[in-house]
């Protein structure tokens, strides 16, 4: 492969990805013009923001070798919890008070799980699906069950407060203010995982957690930030679906956390860890929401989503499993039974 | 050689004071001392499971000693972190490399001083002058920029190298630097080490090369069972006389099977095996009641020829013949099939179940051999062949109940063979079957071998210990480049011979 | 270096001549032994709060039904467990064999309502062979393709479960075999026919697990996937048909639906997925591979309905519920982590570092 191909193709398959992104929407726009226009292009940007603000969560922990199916509930709870008291206490919250508190809810829960994983060592997918019941359960038990129709006016204002406005009628196109935040996160985090050497320890802990720790990367400290973290990040991503739906329901978003992963491994990152990046990541997300997007236009029906992007996610996957096998095979000495453990 | 800078003159840049280290009831570390001054080279001597590896750790901040202290700079550290080891300038090679296979070479070679200087931030750009710049002083030809993990073994090495040099350390720890570098790597690193030493850089060097060892250092620590053994000036030691401290005995080096080559029929014939970048056109015969041994630099090509052979890797051209009858060896299942066997290198990860029972472990490779009419495992079978093994190998441990962690290195050994020999193999090949094995389990497992071989079987040893070799073996092919240079038979086999063919 | 050298020679009883491993052997008694306690505890605990409502015997009639269609799925999911692996499209796979047979059933019964009640057992057969299907899937998946279990079953069981939605329309499907549905409300000797099935299931497991060669390999493969296939064990072989085993009971666990309530739906037993996994951890399965036992999973199985139906006796509600299971998950795992202290990982030399996750 020449370099220049190389650097294309990316360290996590980036370009195979947005060559897939491109041609799907080309081939999509071929078969129904109707699905090339700005309306469709800011809806599905739309859709993008809240999975991907979870998504980018979901990679941290993937990258630091862990997984994490916890985040919808503390995304729930956080969310949730915010809008209920922002709704019943006198004290107005404002909107940045609002986010503060659902943040800081954020941060606690993420506490909750990567302590208990970093200071007894337990895989991560246990002890997150344990939380994700504990979390979902007191929400539900002792904050409330009953869903909230309006929100409190400061987030409500922001409900329908655009970026921009083009058009009018029946073709106008409207980019959700909300977009902003999400692509300022991405961008942060990109930053922080290619220029801080907080974020080069994920990636170092991910590839080999021992070797970390001789290098002397405070391995248990990093996975607790890890999860703080993405709790926080989730915690944002609740209040975005909060706002954007205009209401608060405490039976949301739990359920669809396979998805998000899905997205996040589509991206490119590695279940096993120390791989992955923010474009890759940005890229499955928008590649889930294209189809769903897209399915229903060409004609197919939305029952298929599911299958849709189950399917996808096994082709995504098993490509990548079959080209490791054939590298592996390539390279001797022992890496071919690395690849087997793996699988 | 030139004159050591009568290293006593000056203040000790690490002291070791009375470590003890214990795992579990264990003991690792006994009260161990000793002292390192700048500008010096110790070798820290000793066989596997010796403590070597232990002191390593706790030098290096990964495991804190039960008791004693490390006093670097005249400042003692009680609980010292691997960071604060860093810190005071303390650099490890470790066996394993210890590097992220999923980062660059650049940023392998410069993460670690960065994590020890506390920064927060990182710039790729910024951090590739450095790596550049050690890599061009080693006059080594590593592309920065590739993963790691696609590097050969010996690239791995020389990137773990360059990582500890990166950094202004003091004291610089190699644990098995040199296993898998050719002459002139091993040439060039011993050079560095010099200029490192008249920068006043002290190095702790640990190498089971014996004489590679004398030759770079100034001063030889031996450990035996976590003890201190003695120190001692390298000039006045030999590698005959370092042996006999590592063991406590003298090493008996003489060969132990016929000088004539076996005269059975061949029970195994590889013709011209070939598997691009691992070896080339190799060509040999192996007799029934032979024990050959195979012998080459690390990443010489030897594990693969074996690997190959046992199906782990097929080669992609070439005949094998086992018994007379051409077999195709594409799994592992095609070479059990075949009858042969493999006792892997790496015992821990590739040979054993640690946590399950001997017996387990035992007949895991014979399991449908021992199957009833119901196609349920024949557990009166099983355990006749389980006792018998046990019984004839002589594996010590209470009952074959007994998980296999709980065993010693040499009985866990033990329980490989056993567990091939189960399977009743018309060929067994072992690679390094007695690393991390102690001195009398070794030679019982070697006469074992020799047994089995006379019973019947042909015996493959791979092996990089020359005097093992030259006990064991009646004839040794010598690896070299992936290409079988040498054929040594009868009075041909001795320990200088092969070391010489071996590293030409 | 080698860490055997370091371990101190345990004092192993003798446990015997046999060759069963006594470590598992002593592990299998240990959880088995702790699930036995947590059983009557809980049981106990219950009776104890309130004793006319948990002790009535509707209530001890809906532990004994409503176990079976669970432990059978927390058997199938401790069978990928052993290997090291997941099974996360268990319930999936069970939906699609519940509307697989109620869809045979309803189309048969249009023209000829007595052939399709005296069909009833190739229905049956249908469905556990749709569960197979499944598991065949995930099998070549896992095994021929490479790609990790967890992924793997997470793909198949959103391909799956949105087979079932496009089939089913996203609607609930009415109408099932009389005999199944008589099936499950049949008790002899006061033991429910489905808690006997669950029985017999376990039974059966267990002897794949502990008397066969492949079941033996099966544990091999988890302790050791390397060693494994460096003593000959064709690990494709023994994965394959882990997975197709583990389909079939996701098959029979659809039947076992059906019989309860004689409805299927894309959506039934969505909350399973995490329950089943709670149960198999609970009941002694090392989520890394290798352990398990079918004794400890059923009185696992077992533990978590008397909870969940005292949850109910004493007013609790389902949320509730999912606090406890959670809670007990990680309390099991954290209890066994400090009482074992894991040993650390192995490390491999230099090369990547494939531990699995999860």
């Amino acid at each position: 492969m020449s370099g220049g191909l190389a650097r294309f193709r990316g360290r996590n398959n980036e370009g195979v990805l947005a060559v897939v992104l491109l041609l799907l929407v080309v081939g999509m726009s071929v078969a129904n013009p109707a699905f090339f226009s700005l309306s469709t292009g800011f809806s599905i940007l739309r859709g993008s923001i809240v999975p991907l603000v979870f998504a980018l969560g979901v990679l941290l922990v993937i990258i630091s070798g862990g997984i994490d199916v916890s985040f919808a509930a503390i995304a729930v709870f956080a969310a949730y919890t915010t809008v209920k008291v922002a709704g019943s206490t006198a004290l107005p919250l404002g909107v940045l008070g609002a986010f503060g508190l659902a943040l800081v809810i954020g941060a606690l829960l993420g506490l909750v799980n990567g302590l208990v994983i970093a200071r007894f060592r337990l895989p991560t997918l246990i002890v997150t699906l344990g939380t994700q019941g504990i979390f979902k359960g007191v929400l539900l038990t002792y904050v409330g069950a009953r869903f909230i129709a309006d929100l409190p006016d400061s987030m409500a204002g922001l409900s329908t407060t655009n970026l921009l406005t083009i058009g009018s009628g029946q073709g106008r196109a409207q980019l959700h203010v909300l977009v902003l935040p999400a692509i300022a996160l991405a961008v942060l985090l990109a930053w922080m995982l290619r220029r801080t050497m907080f974020g080069r320890s994920i990636y170092a802990i991910g590839g080999d957690q021992e070797a970390a720790r001789r290098a002397g990367i405070r391995v248990m400290r990093t996975q607790v930030w890890v999860f703080a973290l993405v709790g926080m990040m989730a915690a944002a991503g609740g209040m975005f679906h909060m706002i954007m739906g205009r209401s608060a329901n405490p039976q949301d978003l739990v359920g669809g956390e396979l998805d998000i992963i899905a997205a996040v491994v589509l991206g490119g990152a590695s279940i096993f860890g120390g791989r992955g990046s923010v474009l890759g990541t940005v890229l499955g997300v928008l590649l889930v929401q294209v189809i769903n997007n897209s399915l229903i236009l060409v004609g197919v029906p939305s029952a298929w989503q599911r299958t849709a992007v189950g399917v996808l996610l096994i082709v995504g996957v098993g490509v990548q499993a079959l080209a490791a096998r054939r590298s592996a095979r390539k390279v001797h000495a022992n890496v071919i039974d690395q690849q087997e453990v793996a699988a | 050689m030139t004159t050591p800078p009568s290293p006593r003159e000056s203040v000790p840049v690490l002291q070791v004071r009375d470590i003890v280290k214990t795992y579990g009831g264990v003991t690792a570390l006994n009260g161990v001392s000793l002292d390192l001054f700048p500008g010096e080279v110790l070798c820290l001597a000793g066989e596997n499971g010796c403590g070597k590896s232990t002191l390593i750790k706790i030098i290096s901040g990964v495991e804190k000693p039960d008791s004693g202290e490390i006093i670097v700079d005249g400042v003692a550290h009680p609980a010292m972190q691997p960071a604060d080891a860093i810190k005071s300038g303390i650099q490890v090679i470790y066996q394993d490399f210890s590097l992220f296979p999923n980062l660059t070479v650049a940023e392998n070679i410069v993460l670690t001083s960065a994590v020890a200087d506390r920064r927060r931030l990182y710039s790729p750009a910024g951090s590739r002058p450095a790596a550049q710049a050690i890599v061009d002083e080693l006059g080594l030809d590593l592309d920065l920029d590739a993963d790691v993990d696609s590097l050969s073994v010996a690239d791995k090495q020389l990137t773990a190298i360059c990582r500890a040099l990166v950094s202004d350390a003091r004291v610089i720890v190699m644990d098995e630097p040199t296993t898998a570098l050719t002459h002139t790597e091993v040439e060039r690193l011993f050079a560095l080490v010099q200029r490192l030493r008249d920068r006043g850089v002290a190095l702790v060097f640990v190498s089971h090369k014996l004489d590679e060892v004398l030759q770079v250092s100034q001063r030889v620590t031996v450990l035996r069972s976590g003890r201190h053994v003695i120190t001692a000036d390298a000039a006045t030691l030999d590698p005959r006389s370092v042996a006999r401290h590592m063991t406590g005995r003298d090493v008996d080096d003489s060969r132990s099977v016929g000088l004539v080559p076996v005269e059975g029929p061949p029970v195994l014939e590889v013709v011209d095996l070939s598997l691009t970048g691992a070896y080339e056109g190799i060509s040999f015969t192996l007799r029934r009641g032979e024990v050959l041994g195979v012998t080459g630099l690390l990443g010489s090509g030897r594990t693969e020829i074996a690997e190959s052979l046992f199906g782990v890797l097929p080669a992609e051209r070439g005949t094998v013949r086992v018994d007379g009858q051409e077999v195709r060896l594409h799994t592992i299942r095609d070479a059990v099939r075949a009858g042969i066997g493999y006792v892997p290198e790496d015992r821990l990860s590739q040979g054993l179940f640690m946590d399950r029972s001997i017996a387990d472990n035992m007949i895991a490779g014979s399991l449908d051999a021992h199957r009833t009419r119901w196609r349920t495992v024949d557990r009166a079978g099983t355990r006749t062949t389980i006792r018998g093994l046990f019984d004839r190998l002589r594996i010590k441990a209470p009952n074959v109940a007994a998980p296999v962690r709980s065993l010693s290195g040499g009985n866990a050994q033990r329980v490989v063979l056993a567990k091939w020999l189960a399977t009743k193999p018309k060929v067994l090949m072992l690679n390094g079957p007695t690393v991390g094995v102690d001195v009398g389990s070794k030679e019982e497992i070697l006469a074992i071998l020799r047994a089995e071989a006379a019973a019947g079987m042909g015996v493959i040893v791979i092996s990089d210990d020359a005097p093992e070799l030259v006990a064991s073996c009646h004839r040794v092919l010598v690896i070299r480049q992936g290409r079988l240079a040498h054929t040594l038979e009868g009075e041909g086999i001795s320990v200088d011979t092969i070391r010489e063919r071996v590293a030409a | 270096m080698s860490r055997t050298d370091q371990t101190p020679p345990q004092a192993v009883a003798d446990g015997g001549r046999a060759p069963g491993s006594l470590l598992s052997r002593v592990q299998a008694d240990r959880s088995v032994t702790r699930m036995v306690v947590l059983v009557v505890v809980a049981f106990a605990f219950f009776a104890v709060l309130n004793p006319r409502v948990f002790l009535s015997s509707i209530n001890l009639q809906n532990i004994a039904i409503s176990s079976p269609e669970i432990g059978v799925l927390a058997l199938a999911m401790m069978l990928a467990m052993l290997t090291g692996g997941i099974d996360l499209s268990l319930v999936s796979i069970a939906n699609l064999s519940a509307i697989t047979i109620s869809t045979l059933f309803t189309a048969v019964g249009e023209n000829d309502p007595a052939l399709a009640q005296s069909l009833a057992p190739l229905f049956v057969l249908a469905g556990i062979g749709v569960g197979l299907l499944g598991g065949l899937v995930n099998g070549f998946l896992v095994s021929r393709v490479g790609i990790t279990p967890i992924l793997a079953t997470l793909g198949t069981m959103q391909a799956f479960n949105g087979l079932a939605v496009v089939w089913t329309g996203g609607t609930v499907l009415y109408g099932s075999p009389d005999s199944l549905t008589s099936l499950g409300q049949t008790a002899i000797a006061g033991v429910p026919v489905l808690f006997v099935v669950l029985l017999v299931t376990a039974a059966v497991v267990a002897v794949v697990v502990n008397r066969t060669p492949i079941g033996r390999k099966v544990q091999l493969q988890g302790a050791n996937p390397v060693a494994a296939r460096y003593s000959g064990i064709d690990s494709r072989q023994v994965l394959m048909r882990t997975y197709l085993i583990s389909g079939a009971l996701g098959g029979l666990a659809g039947v076992l639906f059906l019989s309860r309530n004689p409805t299927a739906s894309a959506d039934y037993g969505a909350s399973y997925v995490l329950l089943v996994i709670v149960i198999a951890v609970l009941g002694g399965t090392n989520p890394n591979g290798g352990f398990a036992t079918v004794t400890g999973v059923v009185l696992a199985t077992l533990t978590l309905q008397i909870v969940a139906s005292g949850f109910t006796a004493i007013r609790l509600s389902s949320y509730q519920y999912a606090i406890a299971q959670g809670a007990i998950l990680i309390a099991v795992m954290v209890i066994d982590q400090v009482r074992w202290r894991r040993r650390p990982p192995r490390r491999r030399a230099g090369t990547s570092q494939a531990s699995t996750p999860a």
